[in-house]
């Protein structure tokens, strides 16, 4: 990183020590300090759970709410303030669990955000228990007999609902995990980057080792653009766990419906008395 | 003698008695009457039984009676549901051919062959244009008004079903004015004054876009989606955002993202979506997001009725959301006063930094009255976001303030960063375990309820001074609460009413002042539990009568409100 890093944070971070978290982190800095953002032009939005705790510890805007709710926030903020650069950051259970319907109507309405989610497979916060994404036969203390459910590929069910940026990417990858995070920020519309990430304290399965054995980059021979394609590449999982932008596509974004780039944020409209007398007129 | 006369229009759903109504209600209203219309309507799209009341005199009017003077039949189950309740002497219009009417000293029988009418027009789709026709003649009324009205109103109409609805109305007029020319109806022409009509849901609407709403969310839910349609309706002329969710749960939590981004906001909803957002206030509290929650009550547990009113969710709004933290709720009796209440609200939410709610129901948000006008610089909308000028830095979202008010900025503003946080937090917003942070934090946000008591809408006294029977309302009681209080008062009572809007946070020491003279205070509420007494007596340590309560979805009249009251005497 030749440029100074304004994002950086100087406080406490309560992570676990070898977290995979810190390693996004530095991948989002190292994404906003590319794109030449500026600390105030940005907001990150999480929901709950390690991952969650992203926007405490980076100098830009923050919206630390509820558990599974980031997307609607997110949604939300953009919509009152489209110059606002919005990412989410979260993790499995906060986004593919407890959030698991938003996420679905978060990719229908393409809304022009970035979501990275932390997927560990595994919950951390409370200490172990299994994630949307586990695998089958995990064991836990809350899933003794294994996991007998099976995970959610969070890939396969962007792809059917056409998001416009659909990319996979491994933690300890930083500098790559950063350009799929550029490339998403440049995507307009709604991006995913679903990171792989190893939870050292809880999840002895999908461990640093497991997962580097494992992934390998997608090169110039795959094309992004072809959903068949995109839908098979997206199930692979087992020795072979592809990282890249696994599909492409392009759609109009939700505000591109209602507002124009150069418009006024809503933030900064005002309701003229005129128009409210107009209102009161209607009903003589 | 003054006017006061009762019309119910029923039939089932689909046989267009809301067309009906509302042409009655707008030539009525521009003839200068006042008006009260409620609704009763089950919850189906076709079929059922339905009915609009609606009630004419020549001063205003605040409910709706039980006993109407003129019934618009559209099928036999009309006859036969109201045929009981009518008033003494009464009128049925209704079709000769298929609707037959039980004989009777008091009854007036209109009968007119409005099906045959109606396919002599050129469709069987027109009855209820003859219908009203006929209710034009009999309360003679301009035809001319009523043929300019489906001309200007029924623009989405074909020609051919203009021209069809047209012919029937005035072969329903002309019919009814050869037919019946005996049938005298007692009221006097009005003078030609034109009065706005506004129901709760357009009064509501109307304040929050007056109040400055940017960006709104909902999930659809009876009885408060009118609000969300209105606002939707208007939204490209007002530069807002309005966005169906996929449930109340995005809808709140939408809401909280864009007000923290600095837009004014509102969520509407009933109880059963209320209970969905109950964590996004609880976050609305902890992190200090304004929000307007406007929670048009319904007869719950649960899916409850669907389309009928109720008072049942005051307990509800006073606890939402785990933890502890402050909130405004105001519960507005008129829509006029929803008006007023909606503007304040928008303005509250950003001043104080709370959730404000506003406790609504299906009887406030359906019912019809008559204002001569509302005025938008009554109540101005007003900024409460700290200016750049003001804005110092580093900014602390959370600074630790006298009034427990932090300047408010929004994400970006001259350059300053900041995070809204669902935790024990520090001025400057960030996660922490500390107990004095804890407690420095609890103690600023309570302190905010010093300013929030000194705001709008103190409890309201009407009636004879130093009563010694004050009834007290709360909501759409009003309307019935204070035409008792007529009432009672022309029979020479000691009486009078408190009508309490603003209900959070509890305005004790006014309340203690108005009641101290009454030696028997009623409440009367659209509840078992009586929960609007139970809070009363919990603040003002005052002992209250037995209240009128009423939990079968249907709102108050003035006869049931005397009828228990005087029960409750004995």
């Amino acid at each position: 990183m030749t440029e100074e890093n304004i994002f950086h944070f100087s406080g406490e971070r309560a992570w676990c020590p070898g977290c995979g978290d810190y390693s996004i982190l530095s991948s989002v800095e190292k994404a906003l300090v590319n794109l030449r953002k500026k600390p105030h032009e940005v907001l990150i939005v999480s929901g709950i759970g390690q991952a969650a705790k992203l926007p405490h510890y980076i100098n830009t805007n923050g919206f630390d709410g509820l558990h599974g709710r980031a997307l609607p926030a997110a949604f939300g903020a953009k919509v009152a303030n489209h110059k606002l650069m919005v990412l989410v950051t979260s993790g499995d259970g906060d986004i593919y669990g407890e959030g698991g319907n938003h996420f679905i109507h978060a990719i229908r309405r393409n809304i022009d955000i970035t979501l990275i989610v932390h997927n560990n497979q595994v919950y951390g916060l409370t200490k172990g228990q299994a994630s949307p994404t586990s695998d089958l036969g995990m064991v836990t203390k809350t899933q003794p007999d294994g996991v007998v459910t099976i995970p959610f590929n969070p890939l396969t069910m962007a792809i059917t609902l056409d998001a416009v940026f659909v990319a996979r990417s491994f933690s300890k990858e930083i500098e790559f995990t950063s350009k799929l995070i550029e490339e998403g920020i440049n995507t307009p519309g709604f991006s995913l980057i679903d990171v792989l990430q190893p939870c050292v304290s809880f999840n002895h399965v999908n461990t640093y080792k497991w997962y580097s054995d494992r992934v390998y980059q997608l090169d110039n021979s795959y094309d992004p653009a072809d959903k068949s394609k995109a839908y098979k590449k997206s199930s692979e999982w087992g020795d072979k766990i592809p990282i890249g932008v696994i599909y492409k596509n392009s759609r109009r974004t939700y505000l591109d419906n209602f507002i124009k780039p150069k418009d006024l944020p809503l933030i900064k409209r005002k309701t003229n008395i005129r128009g409210i007398e107009s209102l009161i007129n209607e009903l003589y | 003698m003054p006017i006061d006369f009762n019309i119910t229009i029923a039939g089932s759903a689909g046989q267009g008695l809301q067309t009906i109504a509302n042409i009655l209600l707008k030539v009525l209203a521009r003839s200068g009457y006042h008006l009260f219309s409620s609704q009763d309507y089950m919850s189906r799209i076709r079929g059922g039984h339905n009915f609009t009341n609606i009630r004419l005199s020549d001063k205003p009017i605040y409910s709706t009676t039980v006993s109407p003077q003129l019934l618009v039949a559209l099928d036999q189950q009309s006859v036969d549901v109201h045929y009981k309740h009518l008033a003494d002497p009464a009128i049925i219009i209704h079709d000769s051919d298929t609707i037959k009417v039980k004989k009777s000293k008091k009854i007036q029988d209109v009968a007119i062959p409005l099906a045959k009418l109606s396919r002599e027009s050129g469709s069987s789709a027109y009855v209820n244009s003859a219908a009203v026709g006929a209710l034009f003649a009999l309360l003679r009324l301009d035809l001319n008004d009523l043929i300019t009205f489906l001309e200007t109103r029924f623009i989405k109409k074909s020609p051919e079903q203009i021209k069809g609805n047209i012919n029937a109305a005035t072969k329903g007029f002309t019919y009814t004015s050869e037919n019946y020319t005996n049938i005298k109806i007692n009221i006097d022409k009005a003078r030609k004054k034109n009065r706005m009509l506004i129901n709760g849901a357009e009064s509501i609407s109307i304040g929050m876009i007056a109040g400055g709403i940017r960006f709104i969310s909902a999930y659809p839910m009876t009885p408060s989606t009118g609000i969300f349609t209105y606002i939707t309706g208007k939204a490209r002329k007002f530069g807002i955002i309005s966005e169906q969710a996929e449930d109340e749960i995005a809808a709140c939590n939408m809401v909280l993202g864009a007000s923290a981004a600095g837009a004014r906001t509102a969520v509407t909803t009933s109880g059963g979506g209320l209970s969905l957002m109950c964590e996004g206030i609880s976050l609305a509290g902890a992190a200090e997001i304004p929000i307007v929650i406007a929670n048009m009550q319904r007869p719950g547990p649960a899916t409850g009725f669907p389309t009928r009113t109720a008072q049942e969710d005051l307990d509800l709004v006073l606890n939402i959301g785990h933890g502890e933290f402050p909130r405004f709720i105001f519960a507005p009796g008129t829509a006029e006063e929803a008006f007023y209440t909606s503007i304040h609200a928008m303005n509250l939410a950003e001043k104080y930094q709370v959730p404000v709610f506003i406790l609504g129901d299906q009887h406030l948000i359906d019912s019809c009255i008559t204002l001569d006008k509302l005025n938008p610089n009554k109540v101005k909308y007003k900024n409460y976001m700290v200016k750049n000028s003001d804005l110092k830095k580093p900014y602390f979202r959370y600074k630790n303030t006298k009034s427990g008010v932090s300047p408010l900025a929004y994400y970006g503003q001259d350059k300053v960063t900041f995070i809204v946080d669902s935790h024990i937090h520090t001025e400057d917003g960030h996660i922490s375990e500390d107990m004095v942070v804890a407690r420095k934090l609890t103690e600023k946000r309570f302190r905010k309820i010093n300013g929030m008591k000194k705001e709008f809408y103190g409890p309201q006294y009407y009636g004879l001074k130093n009563a010694k029977t004050i009834f007290v309302s709360w909501g759409s009681t009003y309307g019935a609460v204070r035409e008792t209080i007529d009432s009672l008062l022309e029979k020479k009572k000691s009486v009078a009413m408190i009508h309490y809007n603003k209900i959070w946070p509890f305005p004790v020491e006014e309340s203690i002042q108005l009641l101290k003279s009454g030696k028997d205070i009623c409440v009367v509420e659209n509840n078992y539990q009586a929960q609007f007494n139970r809070l009363l007596k919990r603040e003002t340590n005052i002992d209250t009568g037995e209240p009128v309560l009423r939990y079968d979805g249907r709102p108050f009249n003035v006869q049931y409100i005397i009828e228990k009251f005087e029960k409750r005497q004995k």
